[in-house]
Parts: C-alpha cells; sequence; structure tokens
C-alpha cells in the first residue's frame, strides 16, 4: 500500500520550493566569491585572505580547460557538498562546502546546470598562497574532525524553509558564527557574531539577543532591511555585508525573505561577540 | 585701537586655519552623515506608510537634497586616520568616490523632485535609489564598525 497522503504531501512541498537553477545560484551566493574585482564573472581569481594564507576562488565557469566546463553533475554535487574535488582530494573551508553540504542534491543539481548555461571564460586559476605547514591532505582530516552537527530541523514549515535559506543556502553562519582554533564554527555561539571574521572584520551578532544582537529590530526592519541593506536608523550596511544584500538577500522572493527572518527571529538568543 | 584689530584679526585667522585641520573634517562628517542617515530613515518611515506626519516628506526630501550637495568636500586630502570608517580608496581612487557622491547628489535630488510632484510610485522608486547610492558608496568606501 503506497502511503498517498504522504506522497502528496511531499509533492506539494517539492512544488512549492521548485526554486530554478538560476534563483539559487543567487540565494547561494556564489557570484560574488567566483568573481575578482572588475574581473569576468564566474571566472574567479578574488582573493581571500585568512589566518591561513591567501586562497584564490576558481574559475567556475563552464570553459573546458580552464573553468568546470568538462565535469559530471556528481562531481559538482560532491565538490559543492562533501568539499571533494574530481581527484579525492579535500577542499579548504574558504569555499563553504560546510553550509552547502546542507543542500538538497536536487538544488545542487541545479545551480550545475545554471553554471553550464553560462559564458565560458578562459582564465587559469591562481595558486594559493599558503604557510608551508598547511597541505590539502590536512582538510580531510579537517572535514572528519570539524564538521560538526548543523542546527536543528525545525518542524514548522515556514521555518524550516527559513533554516535552509540561511543555513544551506545563504551560508550566513559563515561570517556569522565565530570559529575555534581550527577555524570549525562553534555551534553554541550560532550567529553570535565575531571580531575575527573575513577580512578581519568584526561582524555583527544577528541573533535575536536585545542588547548585543538584533532583538530590538521589529520583523519589518529585518525584512526591509535584507532587501535594501537598510539598517533601522536609517544608515545602510557597506563592505562584505552590501555584498550578501546586492547578490542574495535582495533577490530572494518577499515569502522567502520572511521565512529568513521569521527563522533569525526565532534561534537561540546569545550575547556578546 | 589698530593694533587689537589686527591681533583679533590674527586670532580669528589661526583659528580659522586650525579649524581647517584636515583631520577636523571627521567629526565634522559623521555629524552629517548621521543627519543624513537620520533623514533618510525618518523619509523611510513615511515612505514604507508606517506615519504620515503632515508636509514631513518634503521636508526630509529637500534635506537629504541639500546635505548631499556636496559630500565630497567632507573628505579632504589628510583626513583618512583617527577614529574614522573612511577607507583609504577614498583618496587613493578619488574618480570613483566622486562618481559614488555625484550619484548620491542625483538620487537625492530626483527624490526631492518625485516629492515635490506629488506621485506615489516615482517617490517610492526614487527612496529606494537614494538607498542604493548610500548602500554602493559604504560598500566600497567605508569599513566595518569597529
Ligand atoms: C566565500 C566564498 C565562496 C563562496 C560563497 C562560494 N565559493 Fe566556490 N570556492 C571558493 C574557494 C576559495 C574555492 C577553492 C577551494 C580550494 O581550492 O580548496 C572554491 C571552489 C569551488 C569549486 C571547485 C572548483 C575547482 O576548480 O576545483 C566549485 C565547483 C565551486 N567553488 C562552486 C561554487 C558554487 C556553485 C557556489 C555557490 C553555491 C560557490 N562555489 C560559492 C569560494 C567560494
Ligand atoms: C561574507 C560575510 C557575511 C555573510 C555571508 C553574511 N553577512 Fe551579514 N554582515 C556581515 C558584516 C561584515 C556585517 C556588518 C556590516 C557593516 O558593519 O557595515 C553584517 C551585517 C548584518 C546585519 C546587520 C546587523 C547589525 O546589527 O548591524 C544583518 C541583519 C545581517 N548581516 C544578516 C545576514 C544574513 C541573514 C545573512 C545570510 C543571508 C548574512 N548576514 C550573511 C558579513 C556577512
Ligand atoms: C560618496 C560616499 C558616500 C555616500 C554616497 C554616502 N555615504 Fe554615508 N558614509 C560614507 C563614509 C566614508 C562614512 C564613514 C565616515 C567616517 O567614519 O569618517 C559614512 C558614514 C555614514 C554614517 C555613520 C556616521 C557616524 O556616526 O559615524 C551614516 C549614518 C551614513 N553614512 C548614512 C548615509 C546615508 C543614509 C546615505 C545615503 C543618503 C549615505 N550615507 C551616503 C560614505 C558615503
Amino acid at each position: 500500500m503506497t502511503p498517498w497522503p504522504l506522497l502528496i504531501l511531499l509533492a506539494g512541498s517539492a512544488a512549492a520550493y521548485a526554486d530554478d537553477g538560476e534563483y539559487l545560484f543567487h540565494a547561494a551566493g556564489c557570484l560574488a566569491c567566483h568573481t575578482a574585482k572588475d574581473g569576468a564573472p564566474l571566472a574567479g581569481g578574488r582573493p581571500f585572505e585568512t589566518p591561513y594564507g591567501t586562497f584564490y576562488a576558481p574559475n567556475i565557469s563552464p570553459d573546458r580547460k580552464t573553468g568546470i566546463g568538462t565535469w559530471s553533475r556528481r562531481e559538482f554535487i560532491d565538490a559543492l557538498k562533501h568539499g571533494t574535488a574530481p581527484d579525492g582530494s579535500a577542499y579548504y573551508p574558504v569555499f563553504p562546502y560546510p553550509s552547502y553540504r546542507l543542500m538538497t542534491n536536487t538544488d545542487a543539481g541545479k545551480i550545475f546546470d545554471y553554471l553550464q548555461t553560462r559564458t565560458a571564460r578562459s582564465q587559469t586559476n591562481r595558486e594559493h598562497d599558503t604557510p608551508w605547514w598547511l597541505f590539502r591532505w590536512m582538510m580531510k582530516l579537517w572535514q572528519w574532525w570539524a564538521l560538526d552537527e548543523p542546527a536543528p530541523a525545525q518542524t514548522n514549515q515556514e521555518l524550516e524553509r527559513g533554516r535552509y535559506l540561511v543555513d544551506a543556502l545563504g551560508h550566513c553562519g559563515e561570517c556569522h558564527t565565530p570559529r575555534n582554533w581550527l577555524g570549525a564554527s562553534i555551534r553554541t555561539r550560532y550567529l553570535a557574531g565575531t571580531d575575527l571574521g573575513p577580512e578581519d572584520e568584526k561582524v555583527p551578532n544577528i541573533t535575536p539577543e536585545r542588547a548585543d544582537g538584533i532583538g530590538k529590530w521589529d520583523a519589518d526592519d529585518l525584512a526591509y532591511f535584507l532587501e535594501t541593506g537598510q539598517l533601522p536608523d536609517g544608515d545602510y550596511t557597506g563592505s562584505l555585508m552590501a555584498d550578501v544584500v546586492d547578490n542574495t538577500t535582495s533577490k530572494l522572493r518577499v515569502a522567502d525573505r520572511q521565512a529568513m527572518v521569521s527563522y533569525l527571529r526565532a534561534v537561540e538568543a546569545f550575547p556578546g561577540p | 585701537m589698530h593694533k587689537t584689530a589686527v591681533i583679533a584679526a590674527a586670532l580669528i585667522a589661526t583659528a580659522a586655519a586650525q579649524a581647517e585641520e584636515p583631520e577636523n573634517y571627521i567629526k565634522y562628517r559623521q555629524a552629517m552623515m548621521s543627519a543624513i542617515g537620520g533623514h533618510t530613515g525618518a523619509a523611510g518611515q513615511i515612505v514604507r506608510g508606517k506615519v504620515s506626519p503632515e508636509g514631513a516628506l518634503a521636508m526630509h526630501a529637500n534635506a537629504l537634497a541639500t546635505l548631499n550637495t556636496d559630500i565630497g568636500s567632507l573628505f579632504p586630502e589628510g583626513s583618512d586616520f583617527g577614529e574614522t570608517r573612511a577607507k583609504e580608496e577614498i583618496w587613493s581612487d578619488r574618480a570613483a568616490f566622486d562618481k559614488a557622491a555625484g550619484d548620491a547628489k542625483t538620487a537625492t535630488a530626483a527624490f526631492a523632485a518625485a516629492v515635490a510632484a506629488g506621485d506615489e510610485e516615482k517617490i517610492g522608486a526614487a527612496y529606494r535609489d537614494v538607498g542604493e547610492s548610500c548602500k554602493t558608496c559604504h560598500k566600497q568606501f567605508r569599513q566595518k564598525k569597529n
């Protein structure tokens, strides 16, 4: 016997979020990282300065020589979700696969299909500039050691959608959750901000804590911020977050921004950073 | 009497020269930016339909246009150290910065014009353009909060 009401339910929820590849690509914020300042879209080359050296984003345009034009969908999903390269080696977590691993295979596959329709750009990848003691094989250990439990799934459908947008696609925690000395997210300080974010930027606390977080913002303020970058006092965000607003949150559907807002207002409040 | 006048003039000149120290512009421009932020935030409350105080939108829109007439001049050469979030690129890539300042001037003038014309739809769009011009400049030229 087929539990058909369940099937209908599943079909229904899949249809509700049947996003196309372009939408998912924006919601996951791939563009800004894989495009250098004034460079060709997706051709890579943008530098990331970290305590572990300078990393350069690779070319993910469908160029067959210098990009990912010859990759299979399987290889792509392994890279995006498991941090595993086609040759079996492990990626450094500047590539936020610790977040993308929470994406569904269907969504990852759609991003792959979308990328394959983009203009191929011939641009050879730049070698990372890492300290002498850092090797790729160490990332295998890192993956085994540092990839801990993600934030729990939500039973409420809107909150669950919000969690998916925040964690699996928007990878907000990659900047807003502090890391330990090995660069792993500290789950017990989820979204609580850090003084040592990317590019040594201070990244604010976005939990609903009233004094240090965004607990004083109302739902409308937060939705408007995600849409336009305006802070409740009339100031406009800048630096890295302006990229996130431009490339990701402003491009979401109203209902998706709303789900993100509901989820962010429901997560545990932490003081700090 | 002549002597007093000369001395007074000299004192005033010194005071003026002191006031012109480039780093003194840091506090001044932050206050100016806060004023711009204040009017933008207040106008937003009206544009988003949260409040509708009589005649206030035109006041905010005109103030924004006036305050944005020449924000480039708030960033003189040499005002790049101390308690400031201004990025070095303001001076190393001055043409791009001046363009961003010009875009804010254009956007705030268009917003004031839309409010004067009273066209609801244009007001909403023009307000968004104002916000875009702020965000674009902050993205390139302002550091994170310390
Ligand atoms: C925070 C910046 C960042 C974001 C966001 C990001 N990437 Fe990357 N990506 C990188 C870096 C850096 C690497 C290189 C990692 C390495 O060499 O170990 C990389 C590697 C890759 C690779 C492997 C390419 C190769 O030649 O081996 C693919 C494919 C990829 N990213 C696709 C994506 C897609 C698709 C998205 C959006 C869903 C995305 N990336 C989002 C920074 C980013
Ligand atoms: C690349 C790093 C990065 C990512 C990814 C990121 N943020 Fe941010 N965020 C920042 C920084 C840096 C600031 C502070 C900007 C400033 O001070 O100008 C910020 C500011 C904010 C603020 C304003 C908080 C305040 O108190 O001013 C909110 C809200 C926010 N981010 C939400 C999000 C959400 C939601 C996501 C995921 C969709 C996200 N951020 C992803 C870096 C990031
Ligand atoms: C041409 C560039 C530029 C434009 C356009 C611009 N800003 Fe700014 N803004 C800055 C810079 C740079 C700072 C940091 C100044 C400093 O710390 O010395 C700043 C600071 C601020 C601050 C913080 C002031 C403080 O207390 O330190 C606010 C609020 C602000 N801007 C609001 C706005 C709003 C609203 C707009 C749009 C109407 C806008 N800005 C347009 C460059 C710009």
